[in-house]
């Protein structure tokens, strides 16, 4: 196997608590607590989680946007943590990311026009012509109109500003784009539309995607590998195939099957988990999910569980899990 | 006779660029002690039709120009403030899709329950104290006793869509609209939400509408649903025929763009092409005509009701609806 494009290792990232008088740091929240995983050219990795598991907080620390707290990232050669201010700038041209709300994540003050633009300008990419022949073709690749060129964000439907989010992300050519819950914000009918348009760009441009979503049925249906996530954590990573028809961990069988499904012939059994998704500021002892987990067994609640493999080498499954007995320690 | 009878409402709301008309021409019921599902995307018109039952559309810039709303045999729609005071909250009640922003921040969840108990139960401070403790007990709040003196704040998304629940039920409504309750909520809390409200509405004979954009919501928890489309109903019937067989282009096309777990993955997902129509700028006949696969000359020319042909078990708006085929 080749190289992967991106490659991820024990990345950290806490935000200290602020308290007291003195503004002391009185605690830490453990957002990304030590993931590791590489994305291979042209493809994508899904991330799914829950609201607050670190997921958004990880796609952020992957590009910079949050200063990592430890850990490495690396895109092809380059070491992304160690970049200075001016090649981080040029790192940038290869990776991009796509964010929910592209109402907010677009300046309600610029034509998409001076948007696309944009990002032209800062590289200082090519001549004024150019850089407007670019924006049309841009345009053009997301399925919009030349004629919407001059519009302003509010006189777009949120598929089309999303569509516009998509183009700007583009306009580098980058290697490698997080998506952010792209689609999360979307109908179910722009949605698969605009689904469909992500597929198309990774087929034709070879970009690889890390695509964030809460949602597993959008998950599968994108991603070539799938990474489920607790608590700051990755507790399961396998091919989307494997994953889907064999989830290893607990968590990610619950999380499946409380996706309702729109077929009532369907009468699946369901896991409802009780309780809630415990603070990242202070995670459960032991196996993060142990307190909520209907398989939990003593060792779950002091022993944190170590990732293993219980797939093949080149179809790898990896589940952090007391119930697939221990990884060899020695 | 059904609870509730809307009878072709009509709700239209004055914007900058003109009047738009949000519901035209909607009619449905509810029964005692059933689940009616609303289903739709952003814009169609769910909450606002949700919206005139609770008689709670912002007047102005809203309306309702037409229709009926009968509830209980009574025309809701010429009800006065003050008597939709006293229905809201003892008959019928509420339940939004963000529960941070229905709660009070500044008053306890005890206080905010009480207030619904004194005022219509006429209970005194201390019998709707114990009656609160009850109430959040029943819809799975740990230590009730405790949590009743907290803040919205200090619960998380989860426990707080409990205590509108838990609030909306306080008085046995005999309607319960809840409104997108668990589009905020990540999946295993909108898992066990879904299931309260199922069970309390079992248990309570409470008769809900749902409304939501989630199709697999309406599944798994509806007797019948009613898709809606640019201010109108285009398809109704149970929810068995409706996912199984439906009939109207859009219904059918909406389900399969839906992305799901499946063993093999669909090269690509199938999509409704087009955007909704402007509410300013609709086109005649037909209002998904410029989408549909299968529209005809007159789609352009009418706009079809909503019918029942022959076998079928749900009615649609449509004039060359999916055949039934006999299974």
């Amino acid at each position: 196997m080749s190289a992967p494009l991106l490659r991820v290792r024990n990345l950290t990232k806490h935000f200290p608590v602020k308290g007291g008088l003195l503004r002391r740091t009185v605690a830490q929240v453990k957002a990304v607590d030590g993931v590791s995983f590489d994305i291979a050219r042209g493809q994508t990795l899904g991330l799914v989680g829950e609201s607050g598991c670190g997921k958004s907080t990880l796609g952020r620390a992957i590009l910079r946007l949050h200063e990592p707290t430890a850990g490495e990232v690396h895109l092809e050669d380059t070491d992304v943590i160690a970049a200075g201010r001016s090649e981080l700038k040029r790192l940038r041209r290869n990776m991009q990311i796509i964010f929910q709300d592209p109402y907010a994540s677009l300046s309600p003050r610029r034509t998409v026009f001076e948007t696309l633009r944009e990002p032209l300008d800062v590289h200082g990419i090519g001549t004024k012509t150019e850089r407007r022949k670019k924006v049309e073709e841009l345009l053009e690749v997301v399925g919009l109109r030349r004629a919407v060129l001059h519009r302003y964000p509010h006189e777009f439907s949120g598929g089309q500003r999303q569509r516009v989010g998509i183009a700007r992300a583009l306009a580098l050519n980058p290697k490698f784009i997080v998506a952010d819950e792209a689609v999360s914000a979307l109908d179910v009918s722009v949605q698969s539309q605009v689904l469909n348009l992500i597929d198309d760009l990774q087929s034709e441009f070879g970009i690889s995607f890390l695509f964030i979503s809460h949602d597993l049925a959008v998950v599968q249906h994108i991603s070539h590998q799938v990474g489920v996530m607790y608590l700051g954590q990755l507790v399961e990573t396998a091919g989307a195939a494997d994953l889907y028809a064999d989830p290893k961990h607990p968590y990610t069988q619950a999380l499946m099957s409380a996706i309702p499904v729109p077929d009532p012939a369907s009468g699946s059994e369901r896991i409802v988990l009780s309780g809630d998704v415990p603070s990242p500021m202070n995670p459960p002892s032991g196996c993060p999910f142990h307190t909520r987990c209907p398989a939990a067994m003593p060792q779950c609640a002091s022993i944190e569980p170590k990732m293993q493999n219980l797939g093949s080498e080149d179809k790898p499954h990896w589940v952090s899990c007391h119930l697939y007995g221990d990884p060899a320690t020695d | 006779m059904p609870l509730l009878e809307v009878d072709n409402l009509q709700v239209e709301f004055s914007t900058e660029r003109g009047v738009a008309r949000a519901i035209d021409g909607v009619s449905f019921n509810v029964n005692e002690g059933e689940t009616l599902g609303i289903v739709g995307e952003s814009g169609c018109g769910k909450s606002v039709t949700s919206l005139s039952v609770m008689g709670l559309i912002p007047r102005p810039p809203g309306r309702i120009v037409g229709g009926e709303i009968r509830f209980a045999g009574q025309d809701l729609t010429q009800l006065s403030d003050k008597a939709y005071r006293k229905l809201r909250g003892r008959d019928m009640s509420m339940i939004f899709q963000e529960p941070m922003t229905a709660l009070n921040p500044v008053f306890t969840i005890g206080n905010q329950i009480s207030d619904v108990l004194r005022r219509h139960k006429g209970l005194s401070r201390k019998q709707a104290r114990t009656r609160g403790i009850e109430m959040l007990a029943e819809v799975g709040i740990p230590a009730p006793d405790k949590r009743i003196d907290e803040y919205p704040h200090q619960l998380s998304g989860g426990m707080r869509q409990r205590v509108m629940i838990a609030m909306a039920l306080s008085c046995d409504p005999k309607l319960l609209i809840a409104d997108e309750p668990t589009t905020a909520l990540d999946v295993t809390i909108q898992a066990q939400v879904l299931e309260l409200i199922k069970n309390l509405a079992a248990d309570h004979g409470t008769a809900v509408i749902l409304i939501t954009h989630d199709l697999g919501v309406v599944a798994e928890t509806c007797d019948r649903a009613a898709v809606m489309y640019c201010g109108r109903i285009i398809e109704q019937g149970p929810v068995d025929a409706l996912f199984e067989q439906p009939r109207h282009p859009y219904t059918a096309g909406l389900l399969a763009s839906v992305p799901r777990i499946r063993p093999d993955r669909l090269p690509r997902l199938p999509t409704i092409p087009g955007i909704v129509p402007d509410l300013l700028d609709l086109p005649d006949g037909c209002r998904f005509r410029d989408r549909c696969g299968q529209a005809l000359e007159r789609c352009g020319q009418f706009d079809p009701d909503l019918s029942a042909e022959g076998d079928a078990r749900t009615e649609a708006a449509c004039f060359n609806p999916n055949p039934v085929t006999q299974t």
